[in-house]
């Protein structure tokens, strides 16, 4: 049998960890370990360590472009304008929500919600987190409105179990996520799997 | 479900005098509550009020007990406080429809033999009074004012909800010592440190004790990767055990008894446990310890899919910043606890403008609260020497 690829990552939070574990597997690759997961202001600080580390082994970075950038290449080539032969810096255009929001049918599904509602060009979104939040509270389930709707006076954008819910489909390989399906809506998803596979076939 | 989860009671607000190390406190509770100050600055003793109404109620407890576990009216009373000042505590009961369904308040102090001795005792219901001691009874026979309303069933009749809520209370902070070697706490029932934790279990109906394990296993595994299935059973003299079955290069796999059980194991057997046991107010010290940060991190968003499904209100003191980094906390959720010359206050996060701003710009909750937290003269431990 062939020894899989090991690859290291580092990403903002506990989602996008998800997210990437989940894209790693998914090409038959392993996952030494995720760092960061301690918001975007920290991620970029330690950009040149994890950047020093892919002279070594493959690595894969994921930030979200937010609004720090009309696209992502500008925003590439500002925050890393040297990167190792072993870097990989995927953006997510504009949040990794987006590549979630891409797999309509079954994300329609998982929040009972009608699928008309579902945008389809989730990377033209401005706050697919927020857009997850307005879906979420036409939802037919309890569960998904409490979760993921912020409680007036929490002073938050996003409800007490937003993260965990949305780990539950990034991690549901018979009935959640699709990425492959998603990367047909999202062409920063699409180049991040691209990227992935030839990394792992090289 | 639904209609039983909106309708479940919770404390919804308190307020205290002289109660241990606060003057003074007015604060509203929600369903979920972290507690966060320096050590030493009362977030043991916040849990406590909870515990002491418990304690009222409970079997082999009663007002006059509850008072004497705690060394006293004098130990309890605030140290800020003047000499005399009477002790109180009065608690809001209700749900998210209703907030105010009942209000119990006790005021206490104590006679020249120093026994306790209730000073008011008083309950309202949907904003009526239904009790108002001490009354014309209580001027003819001033000895009852030793006992409160609430520990007697014959008195508690028009509040008996309240009684039953508070006796639904439950506490836990497991020591994993004490659950290996349970002869330490010989004879403790319901002991919040563990020591008759196996009793627990064994207790429970075995179809409910195993359909909880089947629930518990999954999310144990988090952090005991190996682990396959639990079970519990009695030695020769009766004593229970528990073990773990976990997966292994012999086809039978291998099992491991508690003793072999790590602490991060057992904290975190214990964690699950509680949250499937009862579904009364939930107060628990310290969950992160012995957990490995990546898992604290997660505790939050489970006990947030715990409380949708059952609707219990679960309190919590913290020191992680792990913990306190989920993105979910609301900042009417996190209470700070910050000791002054006048005892510890105790305010939501949401009202300092400083926490709400750094939010707003991006941080957590762990970033914008910690350091406001931090003790006093924390720099002092590097110039321990011996």
């Amino acid at each position: 049998m062939k020894n899989s690829v090991i690859i290291s990552g580092a990403v903002e939070g506990v989602l996008d960890e998800g997210v990437l574990r989940r894209l790693i597997r998914d090409l038959g690759a392993e996952v030494r370990a995720v760092y960061g997961k301690n918001g975007k202001p920290f991620l970029l600080n330690k950009l040149d360590a994890y950047n020093h580390a892919a002279h070594y082994s493959p690595w894969i970075v994921i930030i979200d472009l937010d609004h720090d950038a009309e696209c992502a290449p500008p925003f590439v080539r500002s925050r890393l304008p040297d990167p190792a032969p072993n870097m990989n810096f995927r953006v997510a255009v504009r949040e990794i929500e987006a590549w979630l929001l891409a797999d309509r049918e079954r994300f329609a599904r998982f929040l009972s919600v009608s699928l008309s509602r579902v945008p389809r060009n989730p990377e033209a979104l401005d706050s697919p987190k927020g857009t997850i939040v307005e879906l979420a509270r036409h939802s037919r389930r309890r569960e998904i409105r409490e979760g993921m709707v912020p409680r007036p006076g929490s002073g938050l954008k996003i409800g007490p179990s937003y993260t965990s819910l949305l780990l539950e489909f990034v991690k549901d390989t018979e009935r959640g996520w699709r990425p492959t399906i998603a990367a047909q809506s999202s062409d920063s998803l699409n180049r991040c799997i691209r990227r992935l596979a030839e990394v792992v076939n090289a | 479900m639904a209609k039983v989860k909106s309708k479940m009671l919770r404390f919804t607000h308190v307020k205290l005098e002289n109660w241990r190390n606060f003057a003074q406190v007015d604060v509203d509770l929600q369903r979920r509550i972290f507690l966060i100050g320096p050590n030493a600055s009362g977030k043991s003793n916040f849990l406590d009020v909870f515990r002491f109404l418990q304690d009222i109620v409970s079997v082999g407890g009663g007002f006059p007990e509850a008072v004497r576990r705690r060394g006293g009216v004098s130990a309890l009373r605030c140290l800020a406080a003047r000499r005399h000042s009477d002790v109180m505590i009065h608690v809001f009961i209700g749900n998210d429809e209703n907030p105010r369904r009942w209000q119990y308040e006790l005021r206490f102090n104590q006679d020249n033999l120093r026994r306790p001795i209730v000073k008011r005792e008083w309950v309202a219901k949907d904003g009526s009074v239904i009790l108002d001691r001490p009354d014309h009874n209580d001027e003819a026979d001033p000895k009852r004012l030793t006992q409160t309303y609430l520990e007697q069933v014959y008195a508690n009749q028009r509040f008996r909800e309240v009684a039953d809520f508070f006796l639904s209370i439950r506490y836990l902070h497991i020591v994993p010592q004490l659950v290996r070697d349970p002869d330490r706490s010989v004879g403790r029932k319901q002991d919040p440190y563990g020591g008759d934790f196996l009793e627990q279990m064994a207790g429970t109906q075995e179809r409910t004790r195993k359909s909880r394990f089947k629930r518990i296993v999954p999310a144990l595994r988090v952090a005991v990767p190996q682990l396959k299935e639990l079970e519990l059973w009695r030695d020769e003299r009766g004593t229970p055990h528990l073990r773990g079955k976990y997966e292994h290069w012999r086809p039978q796999g291998a099992w491991q008894t508690e003793d072999q059980f790590s602490d991060g194991t057992l904290r975190l057997l214990g964690l699950l446990w509680s949250a499937l046991d009862g579904t009364g107010p939930l107060l628990l010290e310290e969950p992160e310890l012995s957990l490995h940060p990546e898992v604290v991190r997660l505790i939050p968003q489970m006990f947030a899919r715990i409380q949708q499904h059952s609707g219990r209100q679960i309190l919590i003191s913290t020191h992680s910043s792990d913990l306190l980094r989920d993105e979910g906390i609301g900042l009417d959720e996190a209470l700070l606890l910050q000791p002054g010359p006048e005892g510890t206050s105790v305010s939501p996060a949401n009202s300092f403008t400083e926490i709400k701003a750094l939010l707003e710009s991006g941080l957590s909750l762990a970033e914008a609260a910690m350091p406001m937290t931090r003790p006093r003269d924390a720099e002092q431990l590097v110039l321990f020497s011996g």
